[in-house]
């Protein structure tokens, strides 16, 4: 009722999201044969897209969690941050959700962390671990360890007896423009590190494009905005994976 | 009217002189010079500055509370420019923040409630404005907030904002009391007000979807104004 500021830090509501998810996730799904996954990206403002976008997860009940590949919001405004969430917060499964270029503008970012945590984080689910990285080195002027190296050589070995693949997870991807472009190629020789690098997803651009970024094996799957009413569901069974494009 | 006051203020003050400096009471009837005429001219226009309001209000988009100093204009005071500062709480950011707000009000009408029988001199008189529009610019400092997109952007990636500066607009009622002139102290008139604000970025959230509820999107303030000219 009292509005302080669009970019007041005061969140209202559930905190620390990922982390009560990402808990869930990992013990419900430590040891199950098949995994479906659904990637999701981009919502922006197009909240009423969102909403539909959750609606049809729900009504698929062989969706074991979520992960929002960032851009939770447009302009970052704490009651932004709010509507979104709100939305996330009615599917019937668990989920996690990066942090986008958008979601840093103001103090966005300071509210990311206080609604959903860490920007880098991981979580392990049927012996894959999905590890999450904060790639937007422009919204740091590229000051900052974006991609972060030191989180990166950590989950190579983190838990090696609890995974066996890899899938890594991030915004924006190697040499958009939001990508410390300087170390992409570096960005590329440490992910080879990873046990069992399965696939990349990412957001951002606004598309559907699966593409081999760097020329090589790697697969890169860009997720699509909201508004375009499409998301992937990725179905890992224990030696391979497969990819569906839903549209809603 | 404050003006012819404070003219006369100044000859009181000019005649004062003379009758110390002459020992006389006899005061000669000089017709006010080229000079004078500037001079009264150009303190009257530097007083113009002088703010005739001291304003509170909390929220509306420009921190927890705002306060400041209000100049009120027009044949019926129904313009009112204010410049206020405002202070946001660190809640769960890293530090609190200051904002500065430069607002313009309109109050198109203002209705007695006091009977027109009744003395104001002696007994005041209840006001209501059933309508004021505001319109307002507010600036949060912060090395966070900038004015337009850093050249770290593509370019025009954000050209339609600005996190630094906020456009506000307010409707709001009031409710006025003109003091008694043998009860003033400090103020003339105090007037008690509420405002229904948003902001560009709520607005332009409701254009987007029309699904944003206009409860998260529509804010309310309260606040007191004390007229001290």
């Amino acid at each position: 009722m009292f509005d302080t500021h669009p970019y007041d830090v005061d969140v209202h509501g559930e905190k620390g999201v990922n982390k009560k998810q990402m808990a869930v996730i990992e013990s419900r799904f430590a040891d199950k044969d098949t995994l479906r996954v659904a990637f999701i990206s981009d919502t922006h403002l197009w909240l009423s897209d969102a909403r539909d976008q959750v609606e049809d997860i729900n009504h698929r009940d062989d969706i074991d969690f979520v992960v929002h590949c960032g851009d939770l919001t447009d302009t970052a405004t704490g009651k932004e941050y709010e509507w979104s969430r709100d939305i996330l917060m009615k599917l019937n499964c668990p989920f996690v959700a990066l942090i986008g270029n958008h979601d840093y503008l103001g103090t966005g970012d300071q509210t990311y962390d206080v609604m959903y945590g860490e920007k880098d984080f991981s979580f392990i689910a049927s012996r894959v671990k999905f590890v999450c990285l904060n790639t937007n080195a422009t919204e740091y002027d590229y000051m900052a360890a974006v991609p972060n190296f030191d989180f990166m050589e950590t989950e190579m070995v983190k838990d090696s007896d609890r995974f066996d693949r890899t899938i890594v997870v991030m915004h924006a991807a190697p040499y958009s423009d939001q990508f410390n472009n300087n170390v992409c190629k570096a960005f590329r020789r440490y992910l080879d590190f990873f046990p069992g690098l399965m696939c990349c997803v990412y957001g951002h651009d606004h598309n559907d494009t699966v593409s081999r970024i760097y020329g090589d094996d790697l697969i890169f799957y860009a997720i699509d905005c909201a508004e375009h009413r499409n998301y992937r569901i990725f179905t890992i069974t224990p030696d391979d994976y497969e990819v569906e494009q839903i549209y809603f | 009217m404050r003006w012819s006051r404070f003219i006369f203020s100044s000859a009181l003050l000019t005649c004062t002189l003379q009758v110390i400096a002459g020992d006389s009471i006899y005061v000669e009837d000089v017709p006010e010079s080229k000079y004078d005429k500037r001079i009264h001219r150009y303190q009257r226009h530097w007083a113009a500055l002088i703010p005739t309001e001291f304003v509170i209000q909390n929220a509306g988009n420009m921190g927890i509370a705002s306060a400041g100093i209000g100049w009120d204009y027009g044949k019926r005071g129904q313009w009112e420019t204010d410049l206020l500062l405002g202070y946001i709480p660190a809640h769960n950011s890293s530090r609190g923040k200051l904002t500065m707000t430069l607002k313009e009000n309109y109050i198109p009408w203002s209705i007695s409630l006091t009977p027109r029988s009744v003395s104001v001199k002696e007994k005041g008189r209840w006001s209501i404005e059933p309508l004021t529009a505001s319109i307002y610019i507010n600036t949060v400092y912060g090395h966070e907030f900038w004015k337009t997109q850093p050249s770290r952007y593509p370019d025009s990636y954000y050209d339609f904002m600005s996190t630094k500066f906020r456009l506000n607009i307010a409707f709001g009622q009031r409710l006025s009391f003109t003091i008694p002139e043998k009860k003033r102290r400090r103020f003339n008139k105090m007037t008690l007000f509420y405002e229904m604000s948003s902001c560009d970025l709520y607005i332009r959230s409701k254009i987007q979807d029309s699904s944003v509820p206009l409860k998260d999107i529509i804010g309310l303030s309260i606040g007191l104004r004390l007229q001290t000219l």
